[in-house]
Protein backbone atom coordinates (compact mmCIF):
# COMPACT_ATOMS: atom_id res chain seq x y z
CA UNK A 1 0.00 0.00 0.00
CA UNK A 2 1.69 3.39 -0.88
CA UNK A 3 2.03 6.20 1.23
CA UNK A 4 0.01 8.64 -1.20
CA UNK A 5 -3.39 7.63 1.12
CA UNK A 6 -1.43 7.46 4.17
CA UNK A 7 -3.59 9.74 6.97
CA UNK A 8 -2.27 10.41 10.74
CA UNK A 9 -4.76 11.27 13.10
CA UNK A 10 -4.52 12.03 16.58
CA UNK A 11 -4.28 8.15 17.91
CA UNK A 12 -4.67 6.74 14.51
CA UNK A 13 -2.31 6.26 12.33
CA UNK A 14 -3.70 4.96 9.18
CA UNK A 15 -2.77 3.77 6.33
CA UNK A 16 -5.70 4.82 4.34
CA UNK A 17 -8.40 7.57 4.84
CA UNK A 18 -11.03 4.69 4.94
CA UNK A 19 -12.73 3.08 8.15
CA UNK A 20 -15.81 1.04 8.44
CA UNK A 21 -18.32 3.04 10.67
CA UNK A 22 -19.43 2.43 13.88
CA UNK A 23 -22.63 -0.17 14.16
CA UNK A 24 -22.03 -1.41 10.37
CA UNK A 25 -18.91 -3.87 10.77
CA UNK A 26 -19.81 -5.35 14.12
CA UNK A 27 -16.15 -6.23 16.24
CA UNK A 28 -14.89 -7.06 12.73
CA UNK A 29 -14.72 -10.91 12.89
CA UNK A 30 -17.26 -11.92 10.07
CA UNK A 31 -15.58 -8.88 7.72
CA UNK A 32 -12.03 -10.70 8.44
CA UNK A 33 -13.63 -13.67 6.77
CA UNK A 34 -13.81 -11.60 3.66
CA UNK A 35 -10.44 -10.02 3.60
CA UNK A 36 -7.45 -8.60 5.41
CA UNK A 37 -8.83 -6.24 8.01
CA UNK A 38 -4.78 -4.76 8.43
CA UNK A 39 -6.19 -3.22 5.17
CA UNK A 40 -8.27 -0.61 6.12
CA UNK A 41 -7.15 2.58 7.38
CA UNK A 42 -9.23 2.13 11.15
CA UNK A 43 -12.02 0.41 12.12
CA UNK A 44 -14.68 1.93 14.31
CA UNK A 45 -16.36 -0.96 16.49
CA UNK A 46 -19.90 -1.00 17.74
CA UNK A 47 -21.13 1.20 19.96
CA UNK A 48 -20.84 -0.29 23.75
CA UNK A 49 -21.79 0.23 26.60
CA UNK A 50 -21.37 -0.63 30.28
CA UNK A 51 -22.97 -3.58 30.22
CA UNK A 52 -25.02 -6.16 27.63
CA UNK A 53 -27.71 -4.88 25.96
CA UNK A 54 -30.31 -6.56 23.90
CA UNK A 55 -31.35 -3.98 21.86
CA UNK A 56 -34.81 -3.13 20.30
CA UNK A 57 -37.23 -5.36 18.78
CA UNK A 58 -37.57 -6.41 15.29
CA UNK A 59 -38.21 -5.23 12.66
CA UNK A 60 -35.11 -2.80 13.14
CA UNK A 61 -34.02 -2.08 9.38
CA UNK A 62 -36.20 -0.67 6.51
CA UNK A 63 -35.20 -0.03 3.02
CA UNK A 64 -35.70 4.16 1.50
CA UNK A 65 -34.95 5.31 -1.44
CA UNK A 66 -31.34 5.07 -2.09
CA UNK A 67 -31.10 4.73 2.27
CA UNK A 68 -32.06 2.49 5.02
CA UNK A 69 -33.26 3.19 8.20
CA UNK A 70 -32.04 1.21 11.57
CA UNK A 71 -32.99 0.86 15.08
CA UNK A 72 -30.81 -1.95 16.25
CA UNK A 73 -30.90 -0.23 20.08
CA UNK A 74 -26.98 -0.45 20.49
CA UNK A 75 -27.32 -4.55 21.46
CA UNK A 76 -23.30 -4.92 22.11
CA UNK A 77 -22.60 -7.26 24.66
CA UNK A 78 -20.88 -4.93 27.42
CA UNK A 79 -17.72 -3.21 27.94
CA UNK A 80 -15.99 -6.10 29.83
CA UNK A 81 -16.67 -8.93 27.13
CA UNK A 82 -15.54 -6.08 24.47
CA UNK A 83 -11.78 -5.95 26.51
CA UNK A 84 -11.83 -9.54 26.67
CA UNK A 85 -13.42 -11.02 23.15
CA UNK A 86 -13.62 -8.04 20.83
CA UNK A 87 -10.39 -6.35 21.12
CA UNK A 88 -7.74 -9.00 21.55
CA UNK A 89 -9.53 -10.95 18.19
CA UNK A 90 -8.88 -7.70 16.41
CA UNK A 91 -5.10 -7.69 17.57
CA UNK A 92 -4.02 -10.00 15.15
CA UNK A 93 -4.60 -7.14 12.57
CA UNK A 94 -2.63 -3.98 12.36
CA UNK A 95 -5.17 -1.12 12.04
CA UNK A 96 -5.84 1.01 14.70
CA UNK A 97 -9.27 0.83 16.62
CA UNK A 98 -11.81 3.76 17.38
CA UNK A 99 -13.50 2.56 20.06
CA UNK A 100 -17.31 3.56 20.07
CA UNK A 101 -18.73 4.95 23.21
CA UNK A 102 -21.68 5.14 24.28
CA UNK A 103 -24.47 5.06 27.15
CA UNK A 104 -27.57 6.10 29.61
CA UNK A 105 -25.66 8.49 31.43
CA UNK A 106 -22.54 10.18 31.99
CA UNK A 107 -21.47 7.56 34.85
CA UNK A 108 -22.32 4.67 32.00
CA UNK A 109 -19.62 6.40 29.56
CA UNK A 110 -16.95 6.85 32.05
CA UNK A 111 -17.48 3.10 32.74
CA UNK A 112 -16.87 1.85 28.91
CA UNK A 113 -13.89 4.41 28.62
CA UNK A 114 -12.50 3.10 31.74
CA UNK A 115 -12.64 -0.32 30.67
CA UNK A 116 -11.50 -0.25 27.21
CA UNK A 117 -8.92 2.50 28.44
CA UNK A 118 -5.99 -0.46 28.34
CA UNK A 119 -6.23 -2.01 25.12
CA UNK A 120 -3.46 -1.68 23.52
CA UNK A 121 -5.14 -1.56 20.08
CA UNK A 122 -7.95 1.16 21.02
CA UNK A 123 -6.01 4.40 19.62
CA UNK A 124 -8.60 6.56 20.28
CA UNK A 125 -12.41 6.73 21.50
CA UNK A 126 -15.56 7.77 19.51
CA UNK A 127 -18.23 8.96 21.88
CA UNK A 128 -21.87 8.50 20.83
CA UNK A 129 -23.93 10.88 21.60
CA UNK A 130 -26.03 11.06 18.68
CA UNK A 131 -27.63 8.00 18.90
CA UNK A 132 -31.68 8.19 18.11
CA UNK A 133 -32.38 4.42 18.30
CA UNK A 134 -32.09 4.02 22.84
CA UNK A 135 -34.50 6.26 25.13
CA UNK A 136 -32.08 7.56 27.19
CA UNK A 137 -28.82 8.97 27.41
CA UNK A 138 -27.34 9.15 23.70
CA UNK A 139 -29.02 11.87 21.40
CA UNK A 140 -29.94 13.86 24.61
CA UNK A 141 -26.01 14.50 24.90
CA UNK A 142 -25.89 15.54 21.36
CA UNK A 143 -28.46 17.90 20.96
CA UNK A 144 -27.70 19.83 23.96
CA UNK A 145 -24.20 22.02 23.49
CA UNK A 146 -23.53 22.50 27.49
CA UNK A 147 -24.25 18.52 28.43
CA UNK A 148 -22.37 18.04 24.82
CA UNK A 149 -19.69 19.65 26.75
CA UNK A 150 -20.15 18.18 29.85
CA UNK A 151 -19.51 14.61 28.83
CA UNK A 152 -16.33 15.15 26.56
CA UNK A 153 -14.83 16.84 29.81
CA UNK A 154 -16.07 13.96 31.77
CA UNK A 155 -14.38 11.56 29.32
CA UNK A 156 -11.60 13.73 28.82
CA UNK A 157 -10.60 13.24 32.54
CA UNK A 158 -11.12 9.52 32.23
CA UNK A 159 -8.49 8.92 29.29
CA UNK A 160 -5.53 9.97 27.98
CA UNK A 161 -5.99 8.49 24.63
CA UNK A 162 -7.29 11.01 22.28
CA UNK A 163 -11.54 11.62 22.35
CA UNK A 164 -13.82 12.16 19.15
CA UNK A 165 -17.38 13.32 19.44
CA UNK A 166 -19.53 11.82 17.30
CA UNK A 167 -22.06 14.80 16.36
CA UNK A 168 -26.12 14.40 15.86
CA UNK A 169 -27.37 15.80 12.52
CA UNK A 170 -30.40 16.41 14.03
CA UNK A 171 -30.27 19.78 15.30
CA UNK A 172 -30.27 23.03 14.14
CA UNK A 173 -26.66 24.21 14.45
CA UNK A 174 -24.45 21.13 14.07
CA UNK A 175 -21.13 24.03 14.22
CA UNK A 176 -22.65 24.94 17.91
CA UNK A 177 -22.13 21.65 18.89
CA UNK A 178 -18.47 21.19 17.27
CA UNK A 179 -16.96 24.15 19.09
CA UNK A 180 -18.93 23.53 22.54
CA UNK A 181 -17.28 20.03 22.26
CA UNK A 182 -13.84 21.52 21.28
CA UNK A 183 -13.97 23.71 24.00
CA UNK A 184 -14.28 20.87 26.52
CA UNK A 185 -11.02 19.14 24.52
CA UNK A 186 -12.64 17.42 21.88
CA UNK A 187 -9.37 15.94 19.96
CA UNK A 188 -11.41 14.96 17.03
CA UNK A 189 -15.33 15.15 15.24
CA UNK A 190 -17.37 12.18 13.36
CA UNK A 191 -20.00 13.46 11.77
CA UNK A 192 -22.80 12.60 11.02
CA UNK A 193 -24.76 10.13 12.77
CA UNK A 194 -27.97 9.20 11.57
CA UNK A 195 -30.80 11.35 10.77
CA UNK A 196 -33.79 9.97 12.49
CA UNK A 197 -36.66 9.30 10.46
CA UNK A 198 -40.05 6.92 9.70
CA UNK A 199 -41.48 4.28 7.51
CA UNK A 200 -44.69 3.11 7.61
CA UNK A 201 -46.39 -0.30 5.90
CA UNK A 202 -49.32 1.09 3.66
CA UNK A 203 -50.75 -2.17 4.44
CA UNK A 204 -50.98 -2.36 8.38
CA UNK A 205 -50.77 0.89 8.06
CA UNK A 206 -48.00 0.65 11.11
CA UNK A 207 -44.71 1.86 11.44
CA UNK A 208 -42.32 -0.77 9.86
CA UNK A 209 -39.66 -0.26 12.28
CA UNK A 210 -40.62 -2.13 15.55
CA UNK A 211 -39.32 0.99 17.30
CA UNK A 212 -40.94 2.97 14.95
CA UNK A 213 -38.53 6.21 14.22
CA UNK A 214 -35.24 5.13 13.05
CA UNK A 215 -31.65 6.28 11.93
CA UNK A 216 -31.57 7.21 8.24
CA UNK A 217 -28.60 6.45 6.21
CA UNK A 218 -27.04 5.76 3.03
CA UNK A 219 -26.29 7.89 -0.38
CA UNK A 220 -30.08 9.19 0.98
CA UNK A 221 -28.18 11.11 3.24
CA UNK A 222 -24.97 12.33 1.83
CA UNK A 223 -25.85 16.00 0.68
CA UNK A 224 -26.36 16.69 4.41
CA UNK A 225 -23.28 14.82 5.44
CA UNK A 226 -21.57 16.80 2.84
CA UNK A 227 -23.05 20.24 3.89
CA UNK A 228 -22.39 19.75 7.69
CA UNK A 229 -18.89 18.30 7.33
CA UNK A 230 -18.43 21.80 5.33
CA UNK A 231 -20.17 24.10 7.73
CA UNK A 232 -17.82 22.58 11.22
CA UNK A 233 -15.10 22.66 9.15
CA UNK A 234 -15.54 26.43 8.65
CA UNK A 235 -15.55 27.05 12.82
CA UNK A 236 -12.77 24.29 13.97
CA UNK A 237 -9.75 23.24 12.76
CA UNK A 238 -10.07 19.56 15.02
CA UNK A 239 -9.76 16.39 12.65
CA UNK A 240 -13.12 15.87 11.10
CA UNK A 241 -13.76 12.08 10.87
CA UNK A 242 -16.89 12.10 7.75
CA UNK A 243 -19.59 10.22 6.99
CA UNK A 244 -22.82 9.68 5.62
CA UNK A 245 -23.75 7.70 2.80
CA UNK A 246 -20.18 7.23 1.41
CA UNK A 247 -19.79 4.25 -1.38
CA UNK A 248 -17.33 5.13 -3.88
CA UNK A 249 -13.85 6.73 -3.96
CA UNK A 250 -15.49 9.49 -5.82
CA UNK A 251 -17.51 10.10 -2.44
CA UNK A 252 -14.14 10.14 -0.01
CA UNK A 253 -12.86 12.87 -2.69
CA UNK A 254 -16.00 14.69 -1.69
CA UNK A 255 -15.82 14.44 1.62
CA UNK A 256 -12.36 16.00 1.98
CA UNK A 257 -12.54 18.60 -0.26
CA UNK A 258 -15.95 19.81 2.51
CA UNK A 259 -13.24 19.47 5.23
CA UNK A 260 -13.32 15.71 5.97
CA UNK A 261 -9.29 14.35 7.41
CA UNK A 262 -10.68 10.82 6.98
CA UNK A 263 -14.00 8.56 6.45
CA UNK A 264 -16.24 6.27 7.59
CA UNK A 265 -17.76 3.93 5.45
CA UNK A 266 -21.12 2.67 6.80
CA UNK A 267 -24.62 1.16 5.20
CA UNK A 268 -22.74 0.36 1.86
CA UNK A 269 -20.93 -2.52 3.66
CA UNK A 270 -24.47 -3.80 4.01
CA UNK A 271 -24.58 -3.46 -0.25
CA UNK A 272 -21.55 -4.34 -0.95
CA UNK A 273 -19.19 -6.59 2.28
CA UNK A 274 -16.18 -5.57 0.09
CA UNK A 275 -16.87 -1.76 -0.15
CA UNK A 276 -13.78 -0.45 2.07
CA UNK A 277 -11.20 -2.32 0.00
CA UNK A 278 -12.73 -1.33 -2.90
CA UNK A 279 -12.86 2.52 -2.08
CA UNK A 280 -9.17 2.28 -1.19
CA UNK A 281 -7.92 0.32 -4.11
CA UNK A 282 -9.81 2.79 -6.40
CA UNK A 283 -8.29 6.19 -4.52
CA UNK A 284 -5.09 6.45 -6.34
CA UNK A 285 -6.75 6.62 -9.55
CA UNK A 286 -9.17 9.50 -8.36
CA UNK A 287 -5.74 11.32 -6.82
CA UNK A 288 -4.39 10.92 -10.25
CA UNK A 289 -7.36 12.43 -12.22
CA UNK A 290 -6.78 15.53 -9.28
CA UNK A 291 -3.20 15.10 -10.24
CA UNK A 292 -2.52 15.17 -6.57
CA UNK A 293 0.05 12.95 -5.09
CA UNK A 294 -0.75 12.42 -1.49
CA UNK A 295 -4.51 12.22 0.43
CA UNK A 296 -3.00 14.90 3.11
CA UNK A 297 -2.58 17.48 0.22
CA UNK A 298 -6.65 17.68 -0.11
CA UNK A 299 -7.23 17.39 3.21
CA UNK A 300 -8.56 21.16 3.94
CA UNK A 301 -7.75 22.62 1.08
CA UNK A 302 -10.08 21.34 -1.42
CA UNK A 303 -12.92 24.26 -0.54
CA UNK A 304 -12.00 27.78 -1.40
CA UNK A 305 -13.80 30.42 0.87
CA UNK B 1 -18.99 -17.45 0.97
CA UNK B 2 -18.22 -15.27 -1.54
CA UNK B 3 -19.92 -12.15 -3.77
CA UNK B 4 -19.83 -12.78 -7.36
CA UNK B 5 -22.10 -12.36 -10.32
CA UNK B 6 -24.70 -15.24 -11.46
CA UNK B 7 -26.64 -14.97 -14.64
CA UNK B 8 -30.28 -15.37 -14.64
CA UNK B 9 -31.49 -18.31 -16.54
CA UNK B 10 -35.26 -18.05 -16.10
CA UNK B 11 -37.27 -15.42 -14.30
CA UNK B 12 -40.64 -16.44 -14.14
CA UNK B 13 -44.67 -15.60 -12.37
CA UNK B 14 -45.46 -19.70 -11.30
CA UNK B 15 -48.26 -18.09 -8.99
CA UNK B 16 -49.88 -14.80 -8.18
CA UNK B 17 -46.61 -12.70 -7.65
CA UNK B 18 -44.55 -15.43 -7.02
CA UNK B 19 -41.71 -15.92 -9.80
CA UNK B 20 -39.60 -18.68 -10.12
CA UNK B 21 -35.83 -17.50 -11.19
CA UNK B 22 -33.11 -19.92 -12.05
CA UNK B 23 -29.35 -18.66 -11.14
CA UNK B 24 -25.78 -20.04 -13.21
CA UNK B 25 -22.40 -19.75 -12.33
CA UNK B 26 -19.71 -21.23 -10.10
CA UNK B 27 -21.43 -20.22 -6.97
CA UNK B 28 -23.66 -23.15 -7.18
CA UNK B 29 -21.21 -25.59 -6.49
CA UNK B 30 -21.28 -24.23 -2.45
CA UNK B 31 -24.85 -24.46 -2.34
CA UNK B 32 -25.44 -27.84 -0.81
CA UNK B 33 -27.40 -27.17 2.50
CA UNK B 34 -31.27 -26.83 2.39
CA UNK B 35 -32.49 -24.14 4.34
CA UNK B 36 -29.36 -21.65 3.36
CA UNK B 37 -30.30 -18.20 1.35
CA UNK B 38 -28.62 -16.23 -0.77
CA UNK B 39 -28.43 -12.42 -0.21
CA UNK B 40 -28.93 -10.75 -3.56
CA UNK B 41 -28.99 -7.53 -4.45
CA UNK B 42 -31.31 -5.11 -6.03
CA UNK B 43 -30.07 -3.90 -9.58
CA UNK B 44 -31.06 -0.49 -9.07
CA UNK B 45 -28.89 2.03 -7.17
CA UNK B 46 -32.49 3.03 -5.23
CA UNK B 47 -31.60 -0.13 -3.24
CA UNK B 48 -28.80 -0.17 -0.68
CA UNK B 49 -30.22 -3.31 1.22
CA UNK B 50 -29.62 -6.62 -0.15
CA UNK B 51 -32.76 -9.43 -0.35
CA UNK B 52 -32.51 -12.57 1.24
CA UNK B 53 -33.71 -15.46 -0.45
CA UNK B 54 -33.79 -19.05 0.41
CA UNK B 55 -32.35 -21.42 -1.93
CA UNK B 56 -35.21 -23.86 -3.39
CA UNK B 57 -33.35 -26.23 -5.38
CA UNK B 58 -29.68 -26.87 -6.96
CA UNK B 59 -28.87 -28.41 -10.02
CA UNK B 60 -25.25 -29.66 -9.91
CA UNK B 61 -25.12 -31.08 -13.33
CA UNK B 62 -26.32 -27.65 -15.09
CA UNK B 63 -24.53 -25.55 -12.09
CA UNK B 64 -28.03 -23.52 -11.46
CA UNK B 65 -29.93 -23.21 -8.64
CA UNK B 66 -33.93 -22.19 -8.41
CA UNK B 67 -35.43 -19.66 -5.87
CA UNK B 68 -38.59 -18.60 -5.93
CA UNK B 69 -39.73 -15.33 -4.55
CA UNK B 70 -42.59 -13.54 -3.69
CA UNK B 71 -42.89 -9.74 -4.83
CA UNK B 72 -43.77 -8.26 -2.05
CA UNK B 73 -42.36 -4.41 -2.02
CA UNK B 74 -40.19 -2.02 -4.25
CA UNK B 75 -37.29 -4.25 -3.82
CA UNK B 76 -38.52 -7.59 -5.09
CA UNK B 77 -41.03 -5.78 -7.88
CA UNK B 78 -37.63 -4.72 -9.36
CA UNK B 79 -36.28 -7.99 -8.96
CA UNK B 80 -39.27 -8.84 -10.86
CA UNK B 81 -37.54 -7.35 -14.07
CA UNK B 82 -34.80 -9.31 -14.40
CA UNK B 83 -33.97 -11.27 -18.16
CA UNK B 84 -32.54 -13.52 -18.64
CA UNK B 85 -28.65 -13.53 -19.86
CA UNK B 86 -28.72 -10.37 -16.86
CA UNK B 87 -26.34 -10.69 -13.73
CA UNK B 88 -26.96 -10.34 -10.07
CA UNK B 89 -24.88 -9.80 -7.71
CA UNK B 90 -25.07 -12.67 -5.12
CA UNK B 91 -23.38 -12.77 -1.59
CA UNK B 92 -23.90 -16.56 -0.38
CA UNK B 93 -24.73 -19.29 0.16
CA UNK B 94 -25.81 -17.69 3.95
CA UNK B 95 -27.04 -19.40 7.13
CA UNK B 96 -25.21 -20.97 9.40
CA UNK B 97 -27.54 -23.98 9.85
CA UNK B 98 -29.87 -25.20 7.49
CA UNK B 99 -32.42 -28.51 7.81
CA UNK B 100 -30.35 -30.75 9.08
CA UNK B 101 -31.79 -33.55 6.63
CA UNK B 102 -28.84 -35.60 7.35
CA UNK B 103 -30.16 -36.74 10.82
CA UNK B 104 -33.52 -38.53 10.57
CA UNK B 105 -32.67 -42.47 9.61
CA UNK B 106 -34.60 -44.11 7.12
CA UNK B 107 -36.75 -45.68 9.53
CA UNK B 108 -38.17 -41.79 10.77
CA UNK B 109 -40.20 -40.05 9.17
CA UNK B 110 -39.92 -36.17 8.85
CA UNK B 111 -43.09 -33.90 8.03
CA UNK B 112 -42.70 -30.69 6.20
CA UNK B 113 -44.71 -27.47 6.41
CA UNK B 114 -44.43 -24.63 4.30
CA UNK B 115 -46.63 -21.55 4.50
CA UNK B 116 -46.70 -19.36 1.14
CA UNK B 117 -43.42 -18.12 0.72
CA UNK B 118 -41.64 -20.42 3.31
CA UNK B 119 -42.46 -22.91 0.75
CA UNK B 120 -39.24 -22.95 -1.31
CA UNK B 121 -36.73 -24.29 1.32
CA UNK B 122 -39.06 -27.26 2.29
CA UNK B 123 -38.64 -28.13 -1.51
CA UNK B 124 -35.11 -27.87 -1.42
CA UNK B 125 -35.27 -30.06 2.06
CA UNK B 126 -37.52 -32.48 0.45
CA UNK B 127 -34.93 -33.43 -2.14
CA UNK B 128 -32.57 -33.85 0.45
CA UNK B 129 -34.58 -36.19 2.37
CA UNK B 130 -35.48 -37.98 -1.28
CA UNK B 131 -32.31 -38.59 -2.25
CA UNK B 132 -31.27 -39.99 1.39
CA UNK B 133 -34.80 -42.53 1.18
CA UNK B 134 -36.06 -40.76 4.57
CA UNK B 135 -40.26 -41.09 4.24
CA UNK B 136 -41.59 -37.21 4.24
CA UNK B 137 -45.13 -35.92 4.20
CA UNK B 138 -45.76 -32.73 3.06
CA UNK B 139 -48.12 -29.98 3.91
CA UNK B 140 -48.34 -26.73 2.07
CA UNK B 141 -50.90 -23.95 2.90
CA UNK B 142 -51.33 -21.12 0.62
CA UNK B 143 -54.54 -18.22 0.82
CA UNK B 144 -56.10 -19.37 -2.02
CA UNK B 145 -55.60 -21.23 -5.74
CA UNK B 146 -53.74 -18.65 -7.47
CA UNK B 147 -51.39 -18.82 -4.59
CA UNK B 148 -50.33 -22.30 -5.31
CA UNK B 149 -47.56 -23.91 -6.48
CA UNK B 150 -44.72 -26.78 -6.54
CA UNK B 151 -47.36 -29.17 -5.88
CA UNK B 152 -46.49 -31.37 -8.91
CA UNK B 153 -42.95 -31.07 -8.19
CA UNK B 154 -43.41 -32.42 -4.53
CA UNK B 155 -45.31 -35.18 -5.64
CA UNK B 156 -42.45 -36.07 -8.40
CA UNK B 157 -40.47 -36.62 -5.57
CA UNK B 158 -42.11 -39.54 -4.08
CA UNK B 159 -43.67 -37.91 -0.81
CA UNK B 160 -45.67 -40.37 1.43
CA UNK B 161 -48.38 -37.21 0.52
CA UNK B 162 -49.02 -34.18 -0.51
CA UNK B 163 -51.70 -31.94 1.25
CA UNK B 164 -52.45 -28.09 -0.12
CA UNK B 165 -54.71 -26.22 1.91
CA UNK B 166 -55.84 -22.89 1.12
CA UNK B 167 -57.24 -20.16 3.32
CA UNK B 168 -60.36 -19.64 1.37
CA UNK B 169 -60.56 -23.10 0.46
CA UNK B 170 -60.55 -22.59 -3.37
CA UNK B 171 -58.14 -25.57 -3.68
CA UNK B 172 -57.27 -28.36 -1.75
CA UNK B 173 -58.72 -28.66 1.53
CA UNK B 174 -59.66 -25.25 3.56
CA UNK B 175 -58.21 -25.11 6.33
CA UNK B 176 -54.84 -24.02 7.46
CA UNK B 177 -51.27 -26.33 7.73
CA UNK B 178 -52.53 -26.92 11.40
CA UNK B 179 -55.43 -28.47 10.40
CA UNK B 180 -53.69 -30.49 8.32
CA UNK B 181 -51.06 -31.27 11.05
CA UNK B 182 -53.82 -31.98 13.86
CA UNK B 183 -55.16 -35.22 11.32
CA UNK B 184 -52.03 -36.89 10.68
CA UNK B 185 -53.05 -40.00 12.11
CA UNK B 186 -49.48 -40.38 13.68
CA UNK B 187 -47.11 -37.89 14.55
CA UNK B 188 -43.81 -37.93 12.40
CA UNK B 189 -40.64 -37.93 14.48
CA UNK B 190 -39.33 -34.33 12.82
CA UNK B 191 -41.19 -31.18 11.38
CA UNK B 192 -39.52 -28.92 9.10
CA UNK B 193 -41.20 -25.48 9.02
CA UNK B 194 -41.13 -22.26 7.23
CA UNK B 195 -43.58 -19.83 6.95
CA UNK B 196 -45.00 -16.50 8.98
CA UNK B 197 -44.01 -16.59 12.28
CA UNK B 198 -47.58 -17.27 13.93
CA UNK B 199 -47.96 -20.30 11.79
CA UNK B 200 -44.31 -21.14 13.12
CA UNK B 201 -45.47 -20.76 16.39
CA UNK B 202 -48.84 -22.64 15.78
CA UNK B 203 -46.54 -25.65 14.38
CA UNK B 204 -44.73 -26.17 17.62
CA UNK B 205 -47.97 -25.61 19.78
CA UNK B 206 -49.48 -28.55 17.44
CA UNK B 207 -46.34 -30.96 17.41
CA UNK B 208 -46.68 -33.72 20.02
CA UNK B 209 -43.80 -33.94 22.43
CA UNK B 210 -41.82 -36.35 21.11
CA UNK B 211 -41.16 -34.32 18.14
CA UNK B 212 -38.34 -32.45 16.86
CA UNK B 213 -39.53 -29.26 15.44
CA UNK B 214 -36.92 -27.36 12.77
CA UNK B 215 -38.39 -24.25 11.91
CA UNK B 216 -36.75 -21.53 9.75
CA UNK B 217 -37.08 -17.97 10.46
CA UNK B 218 -37.47 -15.23 8.49
CA UNK B 219 -36.59 -11.33 9.27
CA UNK B 220 -35.69 -7.87 8.12
CA UNK B 221 -31.91 -8.15 7.01
CA UNK B 222 -29.53 -5.97 6.76
CA UNK B 223 -25.55 -7.00 5.96
CA UNK B 224 -26.74 -10.81 6.10
CA UNK B 225 -23.01 -11.96 7.79
CA UNK B 226 -23.74 -11.31 11.55
CA UNK B 227 -22.64 -8.13 11.56
CA UNK B 228 -24.80 -5.72 11.95
CA UNK B 229 -27.37 -7.10 14.56
CA UNK B 230 -30.78 -6.58 12.64
CA UNK B 231 -32.18 -9.94 12.12
CA UNK B 232 -31.68 -11.15 15.89
CA UNK B 233 -34.54 -13.41 17.76
CA UNK B 234 -34.87 -13.71 21.51
CA UNK B 235 -33.99 -17.48 22.69
CA UNK B 236 -36.65 -19.33 24.51
CA UNK B 237 -35.27 -18.50 28.01
CA UNK B 238 -35.22 -14.64 26.96
CA UNK B 239 -31.77 -14.52 28.34
CA UNK B 240 -30.32 -14.17 25.26
CA UNK B 241 -30.03 -14.01 21.21
CA UNK B 242 -29.84 -15.70 18.04
CA UNK B 243 -28.84 -13.79 15.04
CA UNK B 244 -31.20 -15.07 11.92
CA UNK B 245 -28.71 -14.89 9.61
CA UNK B 246 -25.75 -16.43 11.30
CA UNK B 247 -27.08 -18.71 13.99
CA UNK B 248 -29.79 -19.68 11.83
CA UNK B 249 -31.62 -19.16 9.74
CA UNK B 250 -33.13 -22.78 11.43
CA UNK B 251 -33.35 -23.45 14.72
CA UNK B 252 -34.56 -26.35 16.86
CA UNK B 253 -38.08 -24.81 17.75
CA UNK B 254 -37.15 -24.58 21.69
CA UNK B 255 -34.19 -22.89 20.93
CA UNK B 256 -35.63 -19.29 20.09
CA UNK B 257 -39.15 -17.54 21.50
CA UNK B 258 -41.30 -17.55 18.37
Amino acid sequence: MSERLAVNLPGLSMKNPIMPASGCFGFGREFSELYDLSLLGAIAIKGTTGEQRFGNNTPRVAESPSGMLNSIGLQNPGAKSVRDNELPFLEQFDVPILANVSGSSPEEYVKVVNTLNEASNVGAFEVNISCPNVKTGGIQFGTDPEQAAMLTSLIKEATNKPVYVKLSPNVTDIAAIAKAVEHAGANGLSLINTLIGMRFDWRTKKPILANEKGGLSGPAVKPVALRMVYDVRQVTDLPIIGMGGIESAKDVIEFLIAGADAVAVGTANFTNPFACIEIIDELPTWLDQLNVNQVSELQRRGVVL
Amino acid sequence: MKSVPLKVVRNQEIAEETYEMILSGELVQEMNRPGTFLHIKIPSSHHVLRRPISIASVNQELGTCTLVYKCTGEGTRALTNVRPNDCLQVLGPLGGQGFPTEEPSTDQEVTLIGGGVGVPPMYFAARSLSERNIPFRVILGFQTEAAVFYEEAFKQLQAMDVTIMTDDGSYGEKGTVIDALQNLEQPSTYIYTCGPRGMLKAVKAAAQHDTTVYVSLEEHMGCGIGACFACVCKTEDETSYVKICTDGPVFQSNEVLL
